[in-house]
């Protein structure tokens, strides 16, 4: 049976809660779920991070090989991001090649990283013209519990932040990590009821009309942003949503550090 | 890359060591995952496998349905990143076969005709591979089906054997799987019956027999440790007193 | 310590006229077909599940949701791989095909009754007999329907226990809702009850581990509330 249909009862429960300034799980409105970020899970990849936020756990691959440059732009390193939502994940998830869902999120993590400038791509040129890095972030989501984006792009910097490109293996020298600059980190809030709630559970995802994923970098400057779903959000509304971004995305760099 | 070792057989030791009926070492986690309905994490050697069932459940589209029992779908999948050489997302021919004969591998054994009309999904997907996935996978998905509460007439269990310096192998690895004479899959059942059988390469009659024997003892082995992940998850808890789990609950008293 | 789990074809008993539910016989024994607990009653040796879909059986008494307002039929979700079809025949009144969203709308939660099971698994639901209705308020909750009978307990004990000691409505339903209703923080206690007998449903003495938890949730409300009390005085 699909999970489509949320019981009026369900909905108005949720509601009420978010009119008492309340949300299911106890969460304040711009509170995040506890997240977990471990790194090198994937021996066979570069790079690799199993992010769990909450429910939702998102497994992030980097494969780095050497390769050709875009004839466009011959002197900088490709980076190649996709991501999976693979059926084991939801109910709702279906076999078969990426669609919007899976492509909005491959886009937008892929903006956060790039937009930051948080790789030096020209460090990743190898002989110009012939020979870069290729870098290829492959995001898998094992389990849909909310908020896939936020987990997916978490998981993504921590892969990118512990991978390496392995020159010698091709007889280009010494191995050497991916050159990063910045720590992007992706922040989503959900509009319900008029007010804003960060990092949606899976129920507050399914009742909320609009969401707005903003990616800010270390000293607070935006390199992403994306607005997904239907309703309409007001000018304030979004001032609001990066404020809260900024200030959840300093605690959830911290993390990075760790790594 | 040409990294062909000499010799696979030393003294009775393969490459890692390991006898020559020896399996590598295996780690399960029951129920990993929150959405599935049955769901199971399998660490074999340097394989990792994910396995996920959902069902039964509605069958789209209606057409495919089958009027008297369920149907069982199977899909086997590696991540990009799971090898050295990233793979590009989406099936490939050889994961579209290897998805068919692990679900030609449980049909006998899933009470299907329990549930008309429905799918039972096995989901399996690799995020790290290492010669032998796709019996991993088959071992790992029987026990998310398990996990689903399926019914079944049993587990199925999986293993490979192969042929490697003219000695018959049990648990092909990488090298072994590249380089050896003959890999030979193998999926059975309780009373040695078998589910899944392919074989790649060369071998005499003698030695088919041989590598039979041998896979029986490997499915018999990965069937213990299997069996024992189902008792563990429920292992500290005390079985319930029967009688306090009645079917028949009385929801008119209410 | 002898475990009373059962992993799909272990062996039970060599008696085959003994093989009940979660069983099944091969070559003159009886094995196990579902990964649960075993139950050697006094005639029948069965499995119950640990893990399992809700399948529909006539006469059970279920929470549904409804997802679809078809020609003549309301489609409602029964948390069950098929749906059930309440026919507008079954509805308490006589109304017109054009009113039934008047009447049931898509998200509308009922207590029904399956009425009818056929071969090919058409669902067939009813909301004409005593307490059907439209649910209005409340919560529902949803467990694993394999653990129903311990929220229900032998002769619906359980069920009184949590209504009488908590203080709410509650109903069960076959298919792993259960809705219950009352104040804000009756219905929180309830649900926490209810997900700890999830969590201990294989477990024994399940009754006084309910009770205690009940009693243990209790003081540390009426704690909370005296030194809510104390701080308002100061």
């Amino acid at each position: 049976m699909s999970n489509d249909v949320m019981a009026e009862i369900q909905r108005d429960y949720l509601f009420n809660l978010v009119l008492k300034g309340e949300r299911a799980d106890g969460r304040a409105f711009d509170e995040f779920r506890e997240m977990s970020i471990e790194t090198n899970v994937i021996g066979a990849a570069e790079g690799s991070a199993l992010v769990k936020l909450g429910d939702t756990q998102v497994l992030v691959g980097i494969k780095t090989q050497p390769g050709e440059p875009f004839p466009d732009t011959p002197d900088v390193g490709v980076i190649i991001t996709n991501a999976e939502l693979i059926p084991m994940a939801s109910p709702e998830f279906e076999a078969g090649p990426p669609r919007e869902g899976a492509i909005e999120i491959a886009r937008v993590v892929d903006r956060g990283i790039r937009e930051s400038k948080s790789i030096d791509l020209k460090k990743l040129c190898i002989t110009e013209g012939e020979k870069v890095w290729i870098i290829f972030i492959d995001i898998h989501v094992l389990n849909n519990g909310g908020n896939i984006i936020d987990a997916a792009s978490a998981g993504s910097i921590a892969a990118l932040l512990t991978a390496t490109l392995p020159a010698a293996r091709y007889d280009l020298g010494e191995d050497s990590q991916i050159p990063m600059r910045d720590i992007p980190v992706a922040v989503t809030a959900i509009e319900f009821g008029g007010e804003l709630l960060l990092d949606p559970s899976l129920d507050e995802e399914q009742i909320a009309g609009t969401s707005l994923t903003v990616i800010t970098n270390t000293d607070g400057s935006i390199s992403g942003m994306q607005k997904s779903g239907a309703e309409p959000l007001t000018v304030d509304q979004v001032i609001r949503v990066v404020d809260m971004a900024k200030t959840a995305a300093a605690e959830i760099r911290k993390k990075f550090l760790e790594v | 890359m040409s990294d062909k070792p000499e010799h696979f057989i030393i003294d009775g030791k393969r490459l890692d060591g390991r006898n020559l009926d020896e399996l590598r070492p295996i780690k399960i986690e029951m129920s990993p995952l929150d959405r599935a309905d049955g769901s199971c994490y399998l660490e074999w050697g340097n394989n990792k496998i994910m396995a996920a069932v959902y069902g039964p459940r509605e069958l789209h589209p209606r057409h495919r349905q089958n009027m008297t029992r369920s149907v069982v779908q199977y899909r086997y999948n590696m991540a990009s990143f799971s090898v050295d050489e990233r793979i590009r997302p989406g099936p490939s021919r050889r994961s579209v076969e290897i998805s068919k004969v692990s679900r030609e591998a449980f049909e006998p054994v899933v009470f299907t005709k329990f549930f008309p009309r429905t799918a039972i999904d096995v989901f399996i997907e690799v995020l790290q591979a290492d010669a032998g996935t796709r019996t991993a996978g088959i071992n790992a998905a029987s026990l998310a089906l398990a996990d689903a509460g399926i019914p079944m007439r049993g587990l199925v269990s999986a293993c490979a054997v192969g042929k490697v310096d003219g000695r018959i192998v049990l648990d092909l690895m990488k090298e072994e799987d590249n380089y050896g004479e003959a890999d030979m899959p193998v999926a059975m059942i309780a009373g040695g019956r078998i589910t899944l059988l392919q074989m790649d390469g060369r071998l005499t009659t003698e030695e088919f027999y041989e590598a039979l024997k041998l896979a029986k003892t490997g499915c018999d082995k990965v069937y213990e440790l299997q069996r024992q992940a189902l008792l563990e998850k429920y292992g500290d808890e005390h079985p319930v007193d029967a009688e306090d789990v009645s079917l028949e609950g009385d929801t008119d008293e209410q | 310590m002898e475990r009373n789990i059962a992993v799909p074809g272990d062996v039970l008993s060599d008696n085959i006229r003994a093989s009940g539910s979660g069983t099944y016989i091969h070559e003159g024994k009886v094995c196990a077909s579902v990964y649960g607990l075993v139950n050697k009653g006094e005639r029948y040796i069965s499995v119950i599940p640990l893990a399992g879909k809700y399948i529909p059986q006539a006469s059970d008494r279920v929470i549904g949701i409804v997802t679809e307002t078809a020609y003549s039929n309301w489609i409602v979700d029964i948390n069950s791989p098929y749906e059930g079809l309440l026919h507008i025949s079954q509805y308490p009144r006589r109304i017109e095909t054009e009113d039934m969203s008047r009447y049931l709308k898509v998200g509308d939660c009922i207590l029904t009754m399956v009425k009818d099971v056929d071969a090919g698994m058409k669902v067939e639901l009813t909301l004409k007999e005593k307490e059907l209705r439209r649910l209005y308020d409340g919560r529902i909750v949803t467990i694993s329907p394999t653990k129903m009978p311990r929220v229900i307990g032998r002769n619906g004990s359980m069920v009184r226990l949590l209504k009488s000691e908590i203080g709410c409505g509650m109903f069960v339903g076959q298919n792993g809702r259960i809705w219950i209703n009352g104040s804000e923080d009756r219905i929180e206690l309830a649900i926490q009850a209810i997900r700890y007998i999830e969590a201990y449903a294989h477990t024994q003495g399940l009754t006084d581990r309910v009770q205690a938890f009940l009693k243990a949730k209790e003081k540390t409300r009426y704690s909370r509330i005296h030194e809510s009390r104390n701080s308002e005085e100061w």
